[in-house]
């Protein structure tokens, strides 16, 4: 029998082990939270207690191809405190020398420093200025950089560029287009806030610094831009347009040195925010001649001599008339494209065919967009061939319910001028890092074959005629010492609202490139919203003389027509660009011209370009500026060569030039075509 | 007593006094890291009184030690009587803090009496139940008197309201009334009772109150209400980890995402900064302080010292048991301190006074 006390011992012990119980409980309770819910209560601590700022790092400039800078970012600095440190860290004599310094009253910083743990001393301040101010190695002071754009030209090519926004992201052109290279990493920081929201000031935490934003080196170059805005706006003024747009284009690979856009109504941001010469399509009109022609050419649907009876003025098909500015009677291609014939054109359209017409203008890069970097590009309109009627088709052939953007018909002029190739623009040559260290560069892209070298030569020649020839409708795009080659284009613009022809509102275009034989320059001319007058070749064409006269001379381009003998200093006889006379192919070695104002040849392996499509005397011109020897056999044109392009080689390149040009008075199926499709 | 004893400081108990001084230790550097920067002096001043409070506890526990526990008996009335009436003066023309009244301000320090009340029924029960109960234990009428006993303070603290210490009342109440032995009929007869009145019993708690009693099961179902106490506590001790964050780096509790740091859930506060080995440190000094001070009750040596250093001890192990539940999500909030750890003067004192009878209780082991 226990004693009372020894019973009273057992009730206590079995309390103590009970206690035991509970306390392998509570350990329990205690592992499972901390390794079973631990990283799931681990992320919710995180989650409640930290936040992230972006702090936006140094814009990247952009400068054109010759390094002018078209935008830039100012380094502004503003200085801040942190209160409990710089109030341990200085004197209050020490912190009135401060506010000196900055210019700001003494006692009211007393006031706020002993007030809020962050105070900013003064913002927007230049870096020299922040630098002058001696702030280093004062505890609780620092320096935050402040990004804010400027553009040093002006509204020069300001299409082009774009805007940035205040907080430093693209809004438009280049600066939205390329907005992650030129952005840069922004400096990123996280803070610990408390319960209430409240960051903890001195817990940031450097996640990432900052690195500066890349500069891009566009393709554009500011003297022919500035050349182009200068005429366009010239050129509102005496038409009396209401908008203008110019493209400027190397053919050959697809960079564009000059893309201006001007408004008669301008307003600074609009100007900044959108890019007529890509975003916006218009009636072609007569330009799309060229097109056509070389799309008939191509298909053998027409041949150079065929005869065409123009209607003397006044065609009437399918329930309309269809005139032309002058009656014609017989017209070959070439004449028609130099009168700028509506009736023989819709003839020629008719003639191809919708699937055939369609297939060559989308050749063409129509009704695509031609993938320049740029932001907001239209495909333009071009409706599918299925939904064609035949006056439709007829209307087609002279460039009416069809759209283009000046940069398509650019590229589409470029593709004939180039021998053929369908290329894609860029406005943007390379990026470079902070220590100039290129992060990327654009290459010449051939997208397609629009015709083939034969087509496009045989285009070249008849569009010269245009400019050239005593009645061609572009005489006014002649430019001294070159000779051009374009078409000229007016089309009724269409009220947007009701999908009808405004009556007396045009849009006059110009496109064309020179030096015809071995053409440097695409450039297309286009006033929208003419008043009065008529033709397109009468207000852009001057235009495009005056742009292609300056970015000839400015890029230093030999004048075809010189006015002073050249044989002699020249290493080679100047080849016939015609089509071959039929005797033995001489073999023609040209080697870099040390006559010239060439700069000293560089050492070591060079790019190759493409020299297929080029006339002889092209090839070698081009072979000039890229520092290669040519070893060239045939006459004609270039039809291969070795090594290909892009290829790096400093061995002379063998290009073989053909003997064919296409043009051959081989009977067509041009009146079969033209009854079949009525 | 006329003349001092040396042998009371041959045996003075040093573990549970050591044990007391390693708590506080706990709780001053958890009060020290709530409050870590909050003001340019070095020393915060609920750091400050925190330690003032500890210094007086510890002069109190030392005195109380020396003291004859026996002689408290004779008192136990008198002290039961003034606690009565101070929780009767808190009911009257108490100072209110969040809701609850519970505290007499007296200019210098508001003085808790539920903290006083913890001792004082302790006190009263164990002098009541001093004599053995009879062969078979008490029936349900020898424990008539105590209920009246608990009743009194218990409804008084319930009224504040303070739902936990009217519940470690009841608890310790029980303890005692368990150890001191009943009829297990009795017990059973108890048990059942207070399961019968529990629905009742939620018919009188506050809205909040049943709020939170019900929200500790599905606590993610409000986490910004009911449910936010018992979040942020399983947050701040499961982010802990292992090792903890490192004194002065609990970021939940230093960045007041953590309620009540340095009282009800201190205990977060600690384990966030000290991790699983910090938390299992404390719960190793409170699992020594009760083992120790069991051990002295089935050791002491008259039935009034066993009970009253049971009683104690029961203080120890209720309040840590329902502080720990519910910092951890296993128990309902209801606010409960962690004896010797959370900062308030009224609950240190009282707490160290309460480790003074127990080292009293294991000194005089030796002298008679």
């Amino acid at each position: 029998m226990k004693t009372p006390a020894e019973a009273r011992r057992l009730r206590i012990g079995a309390l103590t082990a009970a206690v035991g119980g509970l306390f392998l409980l509570a350990a329990t309770r205690l592992l499972i939270l901390v390794l079973v819910d631990g990283p799931r209560l681990v992320a919710m601590a995180h989650n409640e207690h930290r936040g992230q700022i972006a702090l936006a790092a140094v814009r990247g400039s952009i400068v054109d191809r010759n390094g002018l800078p078209l935008a830039l970012s100012s380094g502004t600095e503003s200085v801040y405190a942190r209160s409990r440190l710089l109030l341990a860290a200085t004197t209050a004599a020490q912190r009135r020398q401060i506010a000196a310094t900055l210019s700001i009253d003494a006692d009211e910083l007393e006031v706020r420093l002993h007030r809020s743990p962050f105070v900013w001393l003064a913002r927007h301040l230049r870096p020299e200025q922040v630098a002058g101010l001696k702030l280093d190695g004062i505890r609780g002071l620092g320096t935050v950089a402040e990004n804010q754009r400027f553009y040093p030209e002006g509204s020069l090519a300001a299409a082009v560029v774009g805007k940035a926004g205040v907080d430093g992201q693209g809004l438009s052109g280049i600066e939205l287009e390329y907005d992650r290279w030129v952005r840069g990493a922004p400096l990123l920081l996280e803070f610990y806030h408390d319960a209430l929201g409240h960051p903890i000031l001195n817990s940031p935490v450097e996640l990432r610094s900052a690195e500066p934003g890349a500069r891009l080196e566009l393709t554009i170059d500011t003297a022919i831009q500035s050349a182009a805005e200068e005429y366009l706006t010239a050129e509102l003024e005496e038409s009396g347009a209401r908008r203008a747009s110019a493209v400027v284009l190397d053919p050959f690979s697809g960079e564009v040195l000059a893309m201006a856009d001007v408004n008669a109504d301008k307003t600074d941001d609009a100007d900044r925010l959108h890019n007529a010469a890509v975003q916006d399509a218009f009636e072609p009109g007569s330009t799309i001649k060229g097109l056509l022609g070389a799309i008939a050419l191509d298909d053998h649907v027409i041949t150079p001599s065929r005869q065409l009876f123009c209607e003397n003025g006044a065609w009437f098909f399918d329930g309309r008339t269809i005139h032309d500015d002058s009656p014609h009677g017989w017209l070959n291609l070439g004449d028609i494209i130099e009168v700028s014939s509506n009736i023989g054109a819709a003839k020629i359209a008719l003639a191809l065919g919708a699937p055939r017409f369609y297939a060559g203008l989308a050749g063409f890069g129509l009704g695509r967009r031609t993938g320049i970097d740029l932001p907001g590009e239209s495909p333009g309109l071009m409706r599918p061939a299925a939904s064609w009627r035949p006056l439709d088709l007829a209307n087609h052939g002279f460039g009416q319910g069809i759209a283009v953007t000046p940069i398509q018909l650019a590229v589409a002029y470029g593709a004939i001028a180039n021998g053929g190739a369908l290329i894609r623009p860029y406005v943007v040559k390379a990026a470079y890092d902070a220590d100039d260290h290129r992060l990327f560069e654009n290459h010449p892209q051939v997208v397609g074959r629009a015709v083939t070298l034969q087509t496009a030569h045989l285009m070249n020649h008849l569009l010269r005629n245009v400019v050239d020839a005593p009645d061609g409708t572009g005489r006014l795009a002649q430019v001294a010492d070159f000779t051009v080659a374009g078409k000229t284009g007016t089309a009724q613009m269409v009220n947007p609202t009701t999908g009808t022809y405004y009556q007396n509102r045009l849009v006059a275009s110009f496109v064309g490139f020179v030096p015809a034989d071995d053409p440097r320059l695409v450039i297309l001319v286009v006033l929208y919203d003419v008043q009065h007058g008529h033709f397109g070749g009468l207000f852009a064409a001057p235009v495009f003389s005056k742009i292609a006269a300056n970015a000839l001379e400015h890029l230093d381009v030999t004048p075809e027509h010189p006015r002073y003998a050249t044989a002699g200093i020249l290493p080679f006889a100047p080849a016939d660009d015609g089509p071959a006379d039929g005797s033995d192919p001489p073999t023609v070695t040209a080697t870099d011209s040390s006559s010239g104002a060439a700069a000293p040849r560089p050492q070591g392996p060079q790019r190759v370009p493409s020299f297929v499509g080029l006339s002889l005397r092209s090839a070698m011109a081009l072979a000039r500026t890229y520092h290669l020897n040519l070893a060239a056999r045939g006459t004609g044109y270039v039809t291969a060569q070795e090594p290909p392009p892009g290829m790096m080689t400093d061995a002379p390149v063998r290009v073989i030039l053909s003997t064919r040009t296409g043009d051959t008075d081989a009977p067509d199926r041009f009146d079969e075509r033209l009854a079949a499709s009525r | 007593m006329s003349r001092f004893d040396r042998r009371l400081v041959y045996h003075f108990d040093w573990t549970i006094f050591s044990l007391a001084l390693g708590l506080a230790a706990v709780g001053v550097v958890s009060v020290l890291s709530v409050t870590w920067g909050n003001t340019r002096h070095a020393l915060d001043p609920l750091v400050v009184r925190q330690l003032t409070w500890i210094a007086v506890g510890v002069v109190l526990m030392i005195t109380v030690g020396l003291f004859d526990y026996r002689s408290l008996s004779a008192w136990a009335y008198v002290f039961y009587a003034l606690t009565v009436i101070l929780l009767g003066i808190v009911a009257v023309a108490g100072h209110s803090t969040g809701g609850s009244q519970r505290w007499i301000n007296l200019g210098v320090f508001k003085l808790e009496p539920s903290e006083i009340a913890k001792l004082a029924v302790v006190l009263v029960m164990v002098h009541y139940l001093r004599e053995e109960p009879p062969r078979g234990g008490w029936n349900l009428r020898h424990i008539l008197i105590p209920g009246v006993l608990l009743a009194v303070p218990a409804v008084l603290v319930l009224k504040q309201p303070d739902l936990g210490t009217a519940l470690i009342l009841v608890l310790i109440t029980a303890t005692l009334i368990y150890a001191g032995g009943i009829n297990w009929r009795a017990g059973a007869v108890l048990l059942l009772a207070a399961m019968l009145a529990a629905p009742a019993a939620w018919h009188y708690l506050k809205p909040y109150q049943r709020e939170r009693l019900v929200s500790f099961l599905n606590p993610e179902s409000d986490p910004l209400g009911s449910g936010y106490h018992i979040i942020q506590s399983e947050i701040a001790i499961g982010s802990g980890g292992a090792w903890g964050k490192g004194l002065f780096k609990g970021t939940q509790a230093r960045l007041n995402f953590l309620p009540e740091q340095t009282t009800d859930f201190i205990f977060a506060v600690f384990t966030e900064e000290f991790g699983f080995a910090g938390s299992m440190l404390l719960l190793s000094l409170y699992v020594a302080l009760i083992v120790r001070g069991t051990w002295i009750a089935r050791h002491a040596r008259d039935r009034f010292g066993a009970l009253l250093a049971l009683g104690v001890t029961g203080i120890v192990f209720w309040q840590v048991a329902i502080n720990i539940g519910m910092a951890t999500g296993m128990l309902p909030v209801v606010g409960i301190t962690l004896p010797l750890v959370s900062y308030g003067g009224s609950s240190l004192i009282a707490m160290m006074t309460a480790m003074g009878v127990l080292i009293s209780i294991n000194t005089r082991r030796h002298l008679f």
